[in-house]
């Protein structure tokens, strides 16, 4: 310990290529600051900070795309954070659905007590959180993040307060929440045992150097199968989805929002990171897991979904049915993980979740609208007849149920169609087939919703329903993103083409 | 010339966005104007790409024109392409030309309508979606247009959406196709799979060349029939389109009459090198879905009283026809008769739409009668339709049906007597409904005398009386009986002139449409001989059968003597029944209710079905409650009611989670790790 | 890998006896329930008043505030026995993580975390009258989310 008094050199930062994290974290932390130390500010300049804050963090990243797409990718801090396109087009999806639920967080706050700077940096920790999370490029630090997005999650979830919902739907979401990540670090601490080291790059040279295929290694195989179980609840694939229904329909629904957008993104980010880039020399092992993962999500996530009352709910069930389609392309990117051609898995999954972002915050949006105007209820017959009172909601709504069904003009057709040709890519035609089928049968749900929404009429001394400024751009601006992606993805497709050159 | 193709789904787009941003503003009737405006330039760009073709030698007659690349995903580049050849071209000509007629007529039907521009606006985006699916270049673009006239559909079919049995129409049709739709996914998946690409030049050279194997055209022959068979209303699939009749008397003419339900049949002629080239039983399988659907809705059309659905399970019927076409290889013959059918059903459903709305939205055929003298416009129109359809001589669906058998009987006999038999019943009722519609006695007089009481009686033992169609009432159950009843006297009128001349337009085209295929028979110069069938040449010389040699071509005037005498015993009965009331009707109640097919389907997915999903929920319910419990039920159990003073459920989950953890493990590590 | 082989018996054996013991009580022993047993603390006295009282939120406050300062001198003492190793990477890495924690500090005291009595009392007295309300039990808050499209529990513990 002594003798190497001189010779510990601090690894050097690149302060510049972590910019984004940075503004995210420093943005959180000084609301926080400067939130408490003034008195209230003006309506709306808190969600404004945090918006602008994300927009920020998001230009910052685009900026940092152009300076990897120039030179190439490479890693930050002594190889522990990647900084690869593939974490630049997660921080770009995470800004953008931050600066959405902040503009919906912001109406919904007003006149709780809740109405200050703390859900707002709440937001921002937990994108810095999915943040880390996705430009890990070592499985501590991509605990680290995992933790970070999943406590400022908690807090979020039971953030309404007068809502006993809400306090269960946290409670139940931290108690899970923690049995999964010990899974997943007990599969981290089985993983080091076996090759010796944390560091993605490093952990892949590792297991190249040591391939003896007779006598597999059953401590890596272990581990590997703890940290399936802990990205599963992550991005809420059957059987690990049990937590879901519960606490999408506790949560806030703003909060809701964030959850099935930055959270399943994030998730699917750490996932392929985990699997694809860290773990591809057990790419034969994992992969059957996958397979059955995204075949239980899609038959559970869709069918259960016909039968609940409660839109929320099947929102719930349709974003599990929604990760099932994202399995479909992590498994079709596991075949192959690891080699120089890496296929169109990885870029379909963030190309799905790109837009299913979108058109999921856009829904929860109008949900988020008819909800308040029901006082509280989020049950289908909430939204009976909305299409006379709010024709211009009705219509967005329509369309972001169009694209969670995969018709075609919208986003949702691009993104399944892509991880199915990703799957029918490499031969997996028996999942493709099945995601067809599960996506037959939810259309069926989304029918139902969009029936309601137009048929029926409204009951009869019902107020109008009022819709702030914030929200209302919202969801204009998620349904004209949703139809525009729809229409000419060529450019979203060719961004998300190139995530496959990730930093080693 | 044929590089200006995109204008022709260009034109219908333009006027869906202005209607979008203005319609309401320019209101009834300058929106339906604009409307039917715009499809009629589309129909005025296919005409001169049409001429432009026909000064052009036969190999240079196609273009394909790239607007931008849509999909560049991996090896798939989908463009979003055009196919301008003899076939897309032929198909938009009619699309537009009977929808432009069709659109004319809507304007007189829907006046007064408060949601006028919105049709209109639905109209356009429908016809934009059907020139995408035949302009299509590649099976990505048809699908789009496919999947948009399917949406059209449901929009359409429930616009009158207030009313349950539009949207449960709406709803049945949507679910319906989506089965189909899933088929046409799938062969999607198989071409790229085993050809590389989507296009239909790419596809079709395949299978011209031999690169595609016998197994790939099956598979992708049998999943587009399955597409075909939802979106053309074949059997399994039929018994949406009947239901489907709750829109708009305009919509079923366009829509579900003369083109989006031919949609299928032109996806088959379109591959038609495929089929050719898959296993042998891949064209019996298709012939025989036609020539069964045909027959089989013939025989539920006879015991129908309602307008419509009459004409619903005639173009059923009619479809089949031209599926039994493509199945015997006679691509022509298809073609021929979904332009001669889109004619005269169209002409049918408009004539329908004039009496329903000359008789104030009544629609049961027994309560109508004598019709001729109050419509005389109507009625001529109309009865030259219904010998078109029976295929009287020389009104034109004679000569496209009379090929149709041409080529079955060539291909073999059974499909032959299928569609000979389906033929006569066609005659019989249609002469049944011309009859009880516009002769013998007014039977509307004594249901006006009915209309005093207060409460109209509804239409009992019809399943079709219960789908009334009321443009002008909003209110359901007759209020429009009540309100004519009110004023003392009721009378059929004639409808205004903006309706009757697509009626007379289309009654022309009806009556002289089969000389756009004559065959070499009674001395025909040959130079008007089989024009269609020279035009449509490039297109279907690889599939289309060559029955030069058959003893049925050597004996066509057999055939033709044949069949006109069959047409001439199926109206000679009916007009016994009907006309003479000699012979009892035999109308029997299964007939009346479609063999209870549709029943049938209905009680399946409201029973077994339902409880099919809810028992999926159920299961999951129970490993929430009871799996869960289950693993951990000894603790349950010896530690006696433990939960009472606790929350069970989130253990509950954690233990869920737990047990997939464990499943996980064994799989890695025993499966994979030890084994 | 032999070497472990103890240790999976071990957790076999570790297994087998959890699961033995309670299939061996629910066989052995007889099943008399009484309200008693049943009681949640089933300690065989039986409770007289429920629930129990709940601490004023403030003194959680306070203990977050320990648990801070806990963190830091959990990273400090590291720190500060290699400092000299650490140099000044380590120096500047650690007065930033303090100037971040601190940051929570002031966070705290500028909320109210450390004011006590009448002045918390004077300011908060609204907002916090509709969440002490009698109603919020820990029962009525754990329970509900979740129920919806279920069957309610055909043995509903109506005792507790």
């Amino acid at each position: 310990m002594l003798a190497q008094v001189d010779t510990f050199v601090g690894p050097e930062v690149n302060w510049f290529a972590l910019s984004p994290l940075i503004a995210l974290v420093a943005g959180a932390l000084l609301m926080m600051l400067a939130g408490a130390l003034t008195p209230r500010w003006p309506n709306g300049l808190y969600a404004l900070a945090c918006a602008t804050t994300a927009g920020t963090a998001g230009a910052l990243a685009m900026v940092q795309w152009d300076d990897i797409t120039d030179n190439g990718p490479t890693t930050l801090v002594a190889g522990a954070v990647a900084f690869d396109t593939f974490s630049m087009f997660v921080t770009i999806l995470i800004c953008v659905s931050i600066i959405l639920v902040a503009m919906l967080a912001d109406d919904y706050l007003r006149g709780t007590p809740n109405d200050g700077p703390e859900i707002y940096a709440l937001l921002l920790t937990a994108g810095a959180g999915g943040v880390v999370m996705a430009s890990a490029n070592d499985l501590i630090v991509l605990f680290l993040g995992l933790e970070t997005l999943s406590l400022a999650l908690y807090v979020l979830a039971a953030s309404n307060r007068r809502s006993n919902r809400s306090g269960e739907s946290g409670i139940k979401y931290f108690v899970l929440g923690g049995f999964a990540s010990a899974f997943f670090l007990y599969g981290i601490a089985l993983v080091y045992g076996a090759t010796g080291t944390t560091n993605i790059s490093e952990m892949v040279v590792a297991l190249q150097n040591t391939v003896d295929l007779e006598t597999p290694d059953g401590l890596a195989l272990a581990g590997v199968a703890l940290l399936l179980v802990g990205l599963g609840f992550k991005v809420a694939a059957v059987p690990f989805h049990i937590w879901t229904p519960d606490v999408y329909q506790g949560a806030p629904s703003p909060v809701t929002a964030f959850m099935a957008s930055v959270a399943k993104a994030a998730a699917f980010a750490a996932m392929l990171r985990v699997l694809v880039i860290a773990l591809p020399f057990y790419r034969d092992d994992w992969r059957p897991v996958i397979w059955v993962l995204a075949l239980l999500s899609l038959l559970v996530g869709s069918v259960v979904a016909v039968v609940q009352t409660d839109v929320k709910r099947m929102l719930a069930y349709s974003s599990i049915s929604h990760a099932g389609f994202l399995l479909v392309g992590v498994e079709a990117a596991g075949h192959t993980a690891g080699e120089l051609d890496p296929g169109s898995g990885m870029s379909a999954v963030m190309l799905y979740l790109m837009l299913y972002s979108v058109m999921v915050i856009g829904s929860f949006a109008v949900v988020l609208v008819v909800q308040r105007h029901a006082g509280g209820d989020s049950s289908i017959e909430a939204f009976r007849g909305l299409s006379m009172r709010r024709p211009a909601i009705a219509t967005a709504f329509t369309v972001f149920l169009l694209a969670q069904a995969g018709v075609p003009f919208t986003s949702g057709f691009i993104a399944k169609f892509g991880v199915i040709q990703a799957a029918v890519d490499v031969d997996s035609y028996a999942i493709a087939v099945i995601a067809m089928v599960s996506a037959v049968i939810a259309a069926f749900v989304y029918l139902r919703i969009m029936l309601t929404v137009w048929t029926g009429t409204p009951a009869e001394n019902s107020e109008p329903i009022r819709v702030p400024l914030a929200v209302g751009v919202t969801i204009a601006g998620a349904a004209v993103f949703t139809l525009f992606a729809g229409i000419i993805p060529g450019w979203l497709i060719d961004a998300t083409d190139t995530v496959t050159q990730y930093a080693r | 010339m044929a590089e200006l193709v995109w204008l022709i789904p260009a034109f219908p787009l333009l006027g869906f966005l202005v209607l979008l941003l203005f319609g309401r503003r320019l209101g009834d009737p300058i929106a339906g104007y604009f409307a039917a405006g715009m499809v009629f330039a589309s129909f005025v760009v296919a005409a001169a790409i049409y001429f432009d073709f026909l000064g052009k030698p036969e190999e240079d007659r196609e273009e394909v024109v790239t607007l931008f690349s849509w999909l560049p995903v991996g090896e798939l580049q989908v463009d979003l392409a055009f196919l301008a050849d003899p076939l897309s071209i032929a198909m938009c000509l009619f699309v537009c030309g009977i929808g432009g007629l069709i659109h004319l007529f809507a304007i007189g039907y829907m006046q007064g309508d408060p949601k006028f521009s919105k049709f209109f606006l639905y109209l356009n985006l429908f016809v934009f979606s059907m020139t995408l699916l035949v302009l299509g270049e590649n099976l990505l673009v048809t699908f789009l247009g496919w999947e948009g006239v399917g949406t059209c559909s449901y929009l359409l079919v429930s616009f009158w959406h207030t009313r349950e049995e539009a949207a449960t129409a709406g709803k049945k049709a949507f679910i319906t196709n989506r089965v189909g739709d899933w088929g046409v996914m799938l062969a999607m998946f198989l071409a790229f799979a085993t050809v590389g690409s989507l296009s239909y030049n790419a596809l079709n050279d395949a299978a011209e060349s031999g690169l595609m194997s016998g197994v790939a055209a099956t598979g992708i022959a049998m999943l587009l029939l399955l597409g075909a068979t939802g979106k053309s209303a074949q059997l399994p699939l039929y018994f949406w389109l009947p239901d489907a009749m709750a829109g708009p008397t305009p919509v079923s003419a366009l829509i579900h009459a003369a083109t989006m339900v031919t949609g299928g049949v032109f996806l088959l002629v379109r591959i038609n090198p495929v089929i050719t080239v898959a296993y042998d039983w891949v064209p019996t399988t298709i012939a025989y879905v036609g020539g069964i659907t045909a027959l089989f809705a013939a025989t539920i059309a006879l015991a129908q009283n309602d307008i419509k659905k009459v004409l619903a399970y005639s173009t059923v019927s009619q479809i089949g026809y031209m599926i039994l076409a493509v199945g015997s290889g006679a691509y022509v013959a298809a073609i021929f008769h979904m332009i001669t059918h889109a004619s005269f059903k169209a002409l049918l459903f408009l004539g329908a739409g004039s009496v329903i709305h000359g008789m104030h939205d009544e629609q049961d055929m027994h309560k109508m009668g004598g019709l001729r003298k109050y419509m005389p416009v109507t009625a001529a129109c109309y009865i030259i339709g219904y010998l078109a359809i029976a295929g009287v001589p020389p009104f034109s669906g004679f000569w496209s049906k009379d090929e149709v058998l041409l080529y079955a009987l060539a291909d073999s006999v059974p499909l032959y007597l299928l569609g000979l038999i389906a033929a006569i019943i066609t005659a019989f009722y249609m002469t049944r409904q011309v009859i009880l519609v516009f002769f013998g006695e007014a039977k509307w007089e004594s249901r006006a005398n009915e209309a005093e009481a207060p409460e109209p009686e509804p239409t009992p033992q019809s399943v079709g009386a219960a789908v009334s169609d009321d443009p002008d009432e909003a209110a359901p159950d007759g209020g429009a009986v009540t309100t004519h009843g009110a004023h003392g006297e009721f009378k059929p009128h004639e409808s205004p002139p903006v309706m009757l001349i697509p009626l007379v337009v289309l009654a022309f085209l009806a009556a002289t449409a089969g000389v756009l295929n004559l065959p070499a028979l009674f001395g025909i110069p040959t130079r008007s001989q089989l024009k269609l069938e020279e035009w449509l040449h490039p297109v279907i010389e690889f599939g289309e059968a060559d029955i030069k040699s058959s003893w049925a071509y050597e004996n066509e005037y057999l055939l033709v003597a044949l069949a006109i005498a069959c047409v001439a015993v199926g109206i000679g009965l009916a007009w016994l029944i009907y006309s003479q009331k000699r012979i009892k009707p035999w109308e029997p109640s299964f007939l009346a209710n479609g063999w209870y097919y549709d029943s049938t389907i209905a009680k399946f997915m409201g029973g077994p079905g339902r409880a099919g999903f809810q028992a999926v929920a159920d299961v999951d319910r129970l490993y929430d409650r009871h799996v869960v419990d289950g693993t951990a039920i000894g603790v349950r159990e010896t530690a006696g009611q433990l939960r009472k003073g606790q929350t069970g459920n989130v253990r509950q989950y954690a233990g869920f989670i737990g047990l997939g953890a464990l499943l996980i493990l064994a799989w890695l590590v025993v499966f994979r790790g030890i084994l | 890998m032999s070497q472990y082989l103890p240790l999976v018996v071990l957790l076999a054996l570790a297994v087998v006896f959890g699961i033995l013991s309670f299939f061996a009580s629910r066989l052995l022993a007889p099943r008399r329930p009484s309200s008693a047993k049943e009681a949640p603390y089933e300690c065989g006295i039986v409770p007289s008043r429920e629930p129990p009282e709940r601490f004023p939120v403030s003194f959680y406050v306070v203990a977050m505030l320990f648990i801070m300062f806990d963190i830091e001198i959990i990273f400090l003492y590291p720190y500060a026995v290699n400092h000299s190793t650490l140099g000044f990477y380590g120096f500047w890495a650690i007065l930033f993580f303090s100037v971040i924690f601190f940051a929570t500090f002031v966070y705290e005291v500028a909320r109210g975390g450390l004011d006590w009595g009448p002045m918390q009392r004077y300011r908060q007295l609204a907002t916090d009258a509709a969440m002490v309300t009698p109603e919020r039990t820990l029962a009525s808050t754990v329970r509900r989310v979740g129920t919806e499209g279920r069957e309610p529990e055909s043995s509903s513990p109506s005792a507790a």
